[in-house]
């Protein structure tokens, strides 16, 4: 699809508002940068902003929303043309492997570089560093994170980790304080039922597949495991996986019936119905649990950070900023992609509802008078691992491998050790297929 | 100068043999541009996928970047226990639909297939589930199976009965699946059949009733057997969309619980979507294509069978009757 643009109307704006617009916006007032931005609650508070930032620089920006599956798929097509429509893009943290294994998005340097485009005001410091490496850098000794050799391709925007919502009510009438640990959180995830019939533990997801693969990663971190060690090795099933696992069983038997035919939107209404006390996941509940209109449960919910078990790894994840190899207006997709992600820009966007990419706007007491929530979440994200999946291209293979067959697992049908066995023998399998073990079985022979 | 071109053109050879090869070129050259578009619209995108099942294609690449493989692609499927599974849960899922389909779409063409009032607004009603868009239908089964808030587990709750798992346990989720499909495609079966009914011949039905035959022998030897070449063609086409389902077991499971739903088109999707394994995608596609081809043809085969002994038979009564 060509867009249509308003270049014309917008260049006519600039000659005859030319002379007040600030200088380093100048040369590029009139362009129009056009964007694909994913339909989540986030972008729906930048479209609130936007206005704003047309009206500082002069520039016009244009958007395309779409579901993010369906936006990432559209993006892996449009980066592959010679010159493509988009200006800047937002893109799922899972993508970020193949368009930076394909060099289909600009490394950020050239443009942080220029003395004309770069603020100097912009400190890259109080981005939120968990964030930053999860969806912004490639190219370390991890490959997928940052590192001596790695650099810099998107910004975190949108961008999201995990914390434990519960009910304040139920917790205060039955004096119970909300859980630090896992070993207290699982505890309570099976008492609930007892001193408050009618209602359940925690909500997860569960479904076969992503959903239960997702919710099994919760888990993995805090309990000290991972898929792959640092050699690819894959360790999945080992003790901290299986504990892992058996946590996540916990939950699932211990919470709403239909657990394990969850997804993200039905583990949230059985918690915004009140069908369950507490939630582990994302931090995008944030922005409903007081929406009358979505939420039963309205100025009753708390948040503390998500438990620690043998260590405190809450997760990384949601959508980043780039702007693609293929782009026709670069710099102004810089331009915006710099203000929006600016104390400013992040601060306007919190305040519209978003989720803020800043430690700085986790503080404001502006932010925290609207959203007092924030703190806590502030506070979560000084665990959020960045190593919190694996960010390579054989991962969605892995990840539907790991989800179809823990659920196996999760519905009874199989023992956890035998499915993680499994799941561990096919990622073997498929990396090796992928080629991470080629310098391991060479210096072997 | 003798004799007028008029006489010499139509006794000139060549030019006779001219016309009569420009005559029988004719309907070609009419055909082509139905041709063309067969081949374009039709051939150039299976060729397309045909190629692509010998590549390793990653949808980050033009198809032109991709590893040719040759036949990787298909050898490796046919050790993948997962793609194994699919085609498993596939042919059972459509076996089940399309002989669950059939009898009650054709039971219920039989037992309305009368003069009743308002006869018209009732079939408008029944085939209401399939205009339906498959994502909707799917959403709807998903709610009314929800494990607390559907419909069904609270009629059974407010019977005193336990609630059953319908899309989280392994044993119902195929069944769940299969009963939203019965329910969407019964109507098309039961148009088609009820269209079948109403065009039989009423001489034969009317001597049978004359020779004193019982509605059920009615049934099973006049109007079943009329019906069978309509039968046929409804249960192929039923079948070849029960291999193609996609939507609705999508949104209802997501091939879940593990992979008991997972049928080979979901598979298809995720490995294109998920795994972004275009060459692999492609290669299923090619043996989904292969798996209902080889029904097709069986099921035509056996129409064709049905119809030369039916042929047979007829001719040997005549004989009968003439000797």
């Amino acid at each position: 699809m060509i867009l249509g643009r308003k270049a014309s109307g917008a260049a006519a704006l600039a000659l005859v508002a030319g002379g007040a617009l600030a200088q380093p916006y100048e040369d590029y007032a009139g362009q129009t940068v056009v964007a694909m931005f994913p339909a989540h609650p986030h972008y729906d508070a930048v479209m609130e902003v936007l206005p704003t930032f047309t009206e500082q620089t002069g520039i016009e920006v244009e958007v395309d929303q779409m579901q993010y599956l369906a936006m990432r798929e559209r993006q892996t097509l449009e980066l592959t043309r010679p010159e493509g429509d988009y200006d800047l893009i937002g893109y799922v943290v899972f993508s970020k492997a193949d368009y930076v294994y394909a060099d289909q998005i600009e490394p950020l340097a050239r443009f942080f570089m220029d003395p004309v485009l770069a603020d100097p005001g912009y400190d890259s410091a109080d981005l939120i560093p968990g964030y930053m490496e999860n969806l912004g850098f490639a190219g370390g000794d991890r490959g997928y994170l940052a590192g001596r050799t790695g650099g810099q391709f998107g910004i975190p925007f949108g961008a999201e980790t995990s914390v434990l919502a519960y009910r304040t009510d139920i917790f205060e009438e039955h004096g119970l304080e909300p859980p630090e640990t896992y070993e207290e959180m699982l505890d309570l995830a099976c008492r609930i039922e007892e001193l408050e019939p009618g209602m359940t533990g925690i909500a997860s997801r569960g479904q076969s597949g992503h959903q239960t693969s997702h919710a099994f990663l919760l888990h993995l971190n805090p309990y000290g495991g991972g898929i792959f060690d640092d050699d690819w090795n894959v360790i999945v099933n080992d003790e901290a996986g299986v504990q892992a696992a058996e946590a996540l069983k916990t939950i699932l038997d211990c919470g709403p019936a239909g657990g394990t035919s969850f997804g993200y939107a039905e583990a949230k209404n059985a918690f915004l119905t009140g069908e369950a006390a507490m939630i582990l996941d994302s931090t995008a509940i944030g922005g409903e649990v007081n929406d009358p209109e979505v939420s039963q449960v309205v100025g009753n919910v708390g948040f503390v950070p998500h438990p620690c078990a043998v260590e405190c790894a809450s997760q990384t994840g949601g959508f980043g900023l780039a702007i693609p190899r293929n782009a026709r207006n670069p710099e102004a997709a810089f331009l915006l992609m710099q203000w929006l992600t600016s104390k400013e820009g992040d601060k306007l966007i919190a305040l519209a509802g978003g989720n803020p990419s800043r430690i700085s706007t986790h503080q404001d007491a502006e932010v925290l008078a609207e959203y007092p929530h924030l703190a806590i979440f502030g506070e979560a994200l000084e665990n959020a691992d960045p190593d919190w999946r694996p960010i390579i291209p054989p991962w969605g293979e892995i990840n539907s491998e790991l989800g179809t067959t823990l659920n196996m697992a999760m519905t009874g049908e199989m023992e956890i050790q035998e499915a993680l066995d499994i799941v561990a023998e096919r990622t073997e399998e498929i990396m090796r297929e992928a080629g991470y073990y080629t310098w391991q079985d060479a210096a072997a022979e | 100068m003798r004799g007028g071109p008029a006489h010499t053109l139509p006794k000139d050879p060549l030019m006779a043999t001219a016309r009569r090869r420009a005559n029988r070129l004719t309907p070609y050259l009419f055909v082509a541009p139905a041709l063309l578009v067969l081949a374009v619209g039709l051939l150039y995108p299976i060729g397309y996928m045909v190629w692509a099942s010998f590549l390793d294609w990653s949808p980050s690449q033009r198809i032109g970047e991709a590893e040719f493989v040759g036949m990787r692609n298909y050898v490796g499927l046919l050790g993948d226990a997962s793609f194994q599974e699919s085609v498993r849960v596939t042919l059972v899922f459509a076996a089940a639909v399309v002989s669950i389909e059939m009898v009650l779409g054709v039971g219920l063409a039989l037992l309305l297939d009368r003069q009743i009032r308002g006869m018209s607004l009732l079939r408008t009603v029944f085939i209401l589930p399939m205009m339906i868009a498959p994502i909707v239908v799917g959403l709807i089964w998903r709610y009314m199976y929800h494990p607390s808030v559907g419909v069904f587990n609270r009629t059974l709750e407010s019977w005193g009965l336990e609630p059953i798992p319908w899309l989280s346990s392994p044993d119902w989720a195929l069944a769940s699946v299969i009963i939203a499909d019965v329910w969407q495609w019964t109507p098309f079966v039961f148009i088609l059949s009820l269209a079948a009914l109403q065009s039989l011949p009423r001489s034969a039905l009317e001597a049978a009733r004359v020779d004193g035959a019982s509605e059920w022998q009615q049934v099973w030897h006049i109007k079943l057997p009329l019906m069978l070449p309509v039968l046929i063609v409804t249960a192929l086409l039923r079948l070849i969309d029960a291999f193609k389902v996609l939507e609705v077991i999508l949104v209802m499971t997501n091939g879940g619980p593990g992979l008991s739903t997972e049928i080979v088109s979901l598979r298809i999707q995720r490995t294109v979507a998920e795994f972004r394994q275009l060459g692999t995608g492609a290669a299923m596609s090619i043996y989904l294509l292969l798996i209902v081809l080889v029904l097709t043809v069986a099921m035509f085969l056996f129409g064709k069978w049905r119809e030369g002994r039916d042929a047979r038979v007829r001719a040997r009564a005549a004989e009968a009757e003439a000797a």
